[in-house]
């Protein structure tokens, strides 16, 4: 990818955004995302509900963060709009950050079938190799609280 | 302040046809800008302002040691940084590097440390259950069968006029703010769920039209917690809880203090008035294993709440 443009999506709002880090100054864009918004999606809202759409509140907050960033604004459908603006860049490829949303992860492969995607990943809270029992909280804690203790330093005296 | 101009940072690329604006006289501004691009909306912007330059000021105040005595209480020392943990603004990683630069003992910041790990604990789960996470983790555990739950948010909920000062007073801070101290949003979801049964999955999702830090992983599965779909036994409190940890703000002025009030009673009566006899709750949790059997075991008579800083509604706690 010599031309990439970088997709921003609601999980990654900050400039620790690793798109955002890895390719300063490349066009970057943001979707507002119409059926999301309306309520028709399970980040949203339960799939078997009728649909009731975000409160203003909602968009608010995010239009301010996102006005913080070096990103384009745009709303609609988040796969065309993201390859539009793609097109008008001349991008090769689509960066983006990964997501634990499944919205997100059928957007990118939506996105695929047009232009490759590199999807980069954020820093974690705490690095766990291997299965990771979620079984419940006290068990992913005794593997996971150690790890995260391991980073901090005792300040001197 | 309201009334300064509000301009994006600048773009080193040319603006293409179809794109928002990006700079804005005042937030009054902005708000009706908004209102016109996204008309159904319901409501205006929030008080409470995102972007990095106000977490940064949120996170500049953080005191782990004060969260850790304080946090259950409504006034208590939150850190407010759910919303823009939720949405990426700061990563968990960020957040645990500033609470350990303010670390000078490792028992007065484990507290908070611990929170955030309860939104990575949520977010993995999220990543494991996908869209599932809106269906019951588990078989209610309070007698009544999930079609005994109402679908729709009734009115007097919608309208803040329930009679109860405390639940109207934070369904009002709901709808203007999208946030609430995680205690008031587990007394609002229990009432909600236990008192006015309703489905978990209503709740939940009208959590998720209003709260800044709405995060369907933390929001579902929490609600699900106080259902009793993700834990060993539903989540109620009682007005003594309710009293101590809110310092008796909202009984002080409610119609009902004196008679009436719906959570003024024991435990014991209250699972009794609320609960239908369910004679196997024993043998469903060991067969189950308890998915969260830490967090029951904790909710004896004496342990403490939790006022998350992280999730939407974050992970549930013991009652008292």
């Amino acid at each position: 990818m010599q031309r990439p443009i970088l997709w921003i999506h609601g999980e990654a709002l900050g400039p620790a955004n690793p798109a955002l880090v890895a390719h300063p100054g490349r066009p970057a864009v943001f979707v507002f995302d119409s059926a999301l918004l309306l309520g028709r999606s399970a980040s949203t809202g339960d799939p078997s509900s009728p649909a009731e759409p975000v409160s203003l509140k909602r968009i608010g907050f995010l239009y301010e963060c996102l006005l913080e960033l070096p990103v384009s604004l745009r709303r609609g459908d988040v796969a065309e709009e993201v390859l539009t603006f793609a097109a008008a860049h001349g991008a090769d490829g689509i960066v983006t950050c990964a997501s634990n949303d499944p919205r997100v992860a059928r957007i990118t492969e939506t996105l695929l079938r047009q232009l490759p995607v590199q999807v980069l990943a954020v820093e974690p809270f705490v690095q766990l190799d291997g299965p990771v029992d979620l079984g419940r909280f006290s068990r992913y804690w005794r593997r996971a609280e150690p790890q995260v203790w391991a980073g901090w330093r005792e300040p001197g005296p | 302040m309201a009334s300064d101009p509000i301009a994006g940072v600048p773009l080193p690329w040319p603006d293409q046809p179809g794109e928002l604006p990006r700079h804005f006289r005042n937030r009054q501004a902005l708000a009706q800008t908004l209102e016109q691009l996204f008309p159904e909306a319901a409501g205006s912007l929030s008080p409470v302002r995102g972007g990095r330059h106000q977490a940064d000021t949120l996170l500049a105040r953080l005191q782990p040691e004060r969260y850790a005595k304080g946090r259950n209480f409504l006034d208590g020392p939150v850190t407010r940084l759910s919303p823009y943990i939720r949405h990426g603004v700061l990563t968990l990683a960020e957040v645990r590097e500033a609470v350990f630069a303010r670390t000078r003992s490792r028992q007065g910041s484990e507290k908070l440390i611990n929170e955030l790990g309860w939104r990575d604990y949520w977010q993995r789960l999220w990543q494991q259950l996908g869209d599932g996470l809106w269906r019951d983790q588990e078989e209610l555990k309070t007698g009544h069968s999930a079609a005994a739950y109402a679908r729709e948010l009734p009115a007097d909920i919608l309208e803040a006029r329930t009679g109860l000062a405390c639940m109207d007073g934070f369904i009002e801070e709901l709808h203007g703010t999208g946030w609430l101290h995680n205690h008031a949003r587990m007394w609002l979801a229990a009432y909600l769920v236990h008192w006015r049964r309703i489905r978990w999955q209503t709740g939940a999702q009208w959590f998720l039209q209003h709260l800044l830090d709405g995060d369907p992983a933390s929001n579902a599965l929490s609600w699900q917690w106080v259902a009793s779909s993700f834990s060993h036994k539903p989540y109620i409190f009682n007005r003594g809880n309710l009293e101590r940890y809110s310092n008796g703000r909202a009984c002080r002025h409610c119609p009902l203090a004196t008679e009436g009030c719906p959570f003024e009673a024991s435990y014991e009566q209250l699972e009794a008035d609320l609960f239908a006899p369910m004679p196997t709750i024993r043998a469903t949790d060991n067969r189950r294993g308890g998915r969260d059997a830490s967090r029951s075991g904790n909710r004896g008579r004496s342990g403490t709440t939790q006022g998350s800083s992280t999730t939407a509604l974050s992970r549930p706690t013991p009652r008292r």
